[in-house]
């Protein structure tokens, strides 16, 4: 993909996914949301490695320019990162789901005094 | 050679790091609390190795070395963080060694930040952080403090996300992650996308700092921690997005940002804690009023720059014994709104908070008034007098928790409240030697005199009620998006 056209979808996606965060109300399309800006985000990164006729950046391709390797590097570890983010997130989704019985980020917010734990509470 | 006599003292820091992680990890593995006590001794002693500080260093080879700065905020963060470390884990000790490990690993991760000058490491470092606070707050699995590390969680995604835009800018634009290398170029805001890209990294690290409503997840986690992981958070850990903001006011030409973000959030968190009966959500709103005086001393930068890193250790040394002693107090009496627990808390709570309590007001000779006179006399006017209203105002709302002096019965928790309170008496003693020039009557004076309008500004305030605004998780998103708009609009407009 060309550079260029990679950064276009890479805001796409992102404002697409801001997007679904702060307008759903549900917990699971906030993530979702999150998720998409997430790769977004990433997609950005890789297409600011892009350069005119450049193979991939990996040693024993061959002759002539190649990708700046230093984006996919970073790529990595940002996947990685939102890899540990989504699941630690579901888990207390799941947590809510069951002792709360909602995934409405309004309710949630909007709930006054003391919340009975359903659950068996501290461990 | 010169680069060999320099490399030591990094690799004693890096040492110290890597051994502070793996006692996390072994932790974790369920190797016994006791791995905690370990981890705060060998930091103590590795910065004892590279304690005068180095300038400048690597780890890894050029091109893609992560650049290390050992100075005074680094020095200051090393001495500091075992205390709170030790703090946090006598009162936590009878948990399991898994709980202990997670401490660990986040204690650890604060060092690293601390020492780290490169976009991406910080980035990394402070996801990092969040997810260990994350879990650290909901450790109870009590559905709203899980509410509110969700919280947390979302919004400091949202904050990264941000950040990883502005970083693929700086990049593009300058070719280099290293924030050494990027003060060497001291580019300027003129081109577009380094303007933009400077404003997201603002925007994301200050979403991560807990700053004035784009960061208001703060009050709600912090009030819902359990007491170890609060005390750690208010001491050291929240602070690593100021430590971000402050590198980066270093390097880039985002200082006025900063500076302006500072006042807004002092003002923000000064108001909301006016009126706040909740005595651990009161110091969480607090704490985003005391993030002003460190925004305002990083971001103008020079010899101010100083006197914020001088303010940023105090206030950890003060708040950390703040939280620690009303958290302890609330456990102890069980219940959270200040007027019902006045006469009512134990022996140790009430030391805790009175010592607190009059350092941060900025009571003389005490750590909060030394920190706030040093930094006062180094900023320029206008944000002078900004910083002064601050301090009527923290003397104003602090006097709300004055009936919770008087302790009653019983002796609670003296563990942390000695070790913070050592630290913070420490710190005066300290403070006072090395600024004889904060010794003069007419300081004290303007001290008193501070104190005591902010009493009697208290006297007016608490006739009046004012219902501020609920503020919501997706406002909150709304308006960190509306911040880096503003922010990059402004840049474009200045560069």
């Amino acid at each position: 993909m060309e550079g260029l056209a990679g950064a276009a979808l890479a805001i796409a996606l992102v404002g697409l996914g801001l997007w679904t965060l702060i307008v759903r109300r549900n917990l699971i399309w906030k993530l979702l949301g999150l998720n998409v800006g997430a790769s977004g985000a990433v997609l950005f990164l890789v297409s600011l490695a892009h350069r005119p006729g450049a193979r991939p950046p990996i040693a024993g391709l061959g002759p002539g320019p190649s990708a700046d390797p230093l984006p996919h590097a970073l790529v990595l570890t940002a996947i990685v990162i939102d890899f540990a983010t989504l699941a630690l997130a579901l888990v207390y989704v799941i947590f809510l789901t069951e002792s709360r019985r909602t995934q409405d980020v309004r309710r949630l917010e909007r709930e006054e005094g003391e919340w009975p734990e359903r659950l068996g509470g501290s461990r | 050679m010169a680069g060999t006599l320099r490399r030591e003292p990094v690799t004693a820091a890096v040492a110290g790091v890597l051994l502070y992680l793996a006692l996390g990890v072994a932790g974790l593995l369920g190797a016994g609390r006791g791995t905690g006590l370990l981890a705060i001794l060998g930091g103590w002693a590795s910065l004892l190795l590279w304690a005068p500080g180095f300038p400048l260093g690597t780890l890894g080879g050029p091109p893609w070395g992560v650049a290390l700065a050992g100075d005074t905020l680094a020095v200051g963060f090393w001495a500091l963080a075992p205390l709170v470390h030790a703090a946090a884990w006598w009162h936590e000790r009878h948990r399991s060694t898994t709980f202990h490990g997670l401490v660990t690993l986040l204690v650890g991760t604060c060092l690293a930040t601390v020492l780290s000058r490169d976009l991406f490491n910080l980035f990394i470092l402070l996801d990092l952080g969040s997810l260990l606070g994350a879990i650290l707050i909901a450790y109870d699995l009590r559905s709203r403090p899980v509410w509110a590390g969700l919280r947390y969680l979302l919004l400091s995604a949202l904050g990264m996300l941000v950040y990883l835009l502005g970083l693929g800018l700086v990049y593009g634009e300058l070719g280099t992650l290293s924030l050494v290398q990027i003060a060497e170029l001291a580019p300027g805001l003129a081109p577009p996308a380094l303007g933009v890209g400077a404003s997201l990294l603002v925007v994301g690290t200050a979403v991560k700092a807990g700053v004035f409503l784009i960061g208001f997840w703060l009050p709600e986690a912090y009030r819902l921690a359990p007491v170890g992981v609060v005390t750690l958070l208010a001491g050291l850990a929240g602070k690593m997005g100021i430590v971000a903001l402050a590198r980066l006011s270093e390097a880039l030409p985002v200082g006025p940002a900063v500076a302006a973000l500072g006042v807004i959030t002092g003002f923000g968190g000064l108001v909301y804690a006016l009126w706040e009966r909740d005595l651990m959500r009161f110091l969480a709103y607090h704490i985003l009023s005391q993030y002003g005086y460190m925004l305002v001393g990083f971001g103008l930068g020079g010899p101010a720059f100083a006197g914020a890193v001088y303010y940023t250790i105090a206030h950890c040394l003060f708040k950390g014994l703040l939280f620690y002693a009303g958290g302890s107090g609330i456990e102890a009496v069980g219940v959270r709104e200040i007027p019902h627990l006045a006469g009512r808390l134990p022996r140790a709570a009430g030391w805790g908070l009175a010592l607190g309590t009059w350092s941060i007001a900025g009571l003389p000779p005490l750590a909060g008034f030394v920190a706030k006179e040093f930094l006062g006399g180094l900023v320029p006017s206008p944000y002078a007098w900004a910083l002064t209203l601050l301090g009527v105002g923290t003397a104003a709302s602090f006097s709300k928790i004055l009936p919770l002096l008087h302790p009653a019965r019983g002796h609670g928790a003296w563990g942390g409240v000695l070790f913070l309170g050592m630290g913070v008496v420490g710190f005066s003693a300290w403070g006072l030697a090395s600024l004889p020039g904060v010794l003069s009557p007419a300081t004290w004076g303007k001290a008193l005199a501070a104190v005591v309008a902010g009493y009697g500004l208290f006297l007016l305030v608490r006739r009046v009620r004012v219902p501020l605004p609920k503020v919501e998780l997706d406002h909150i998103s709304l308006a960190v998006l509306v911040a880096a708009g503003l922010l990059a609009v402004a840049h474009l407009l200045v560069g």
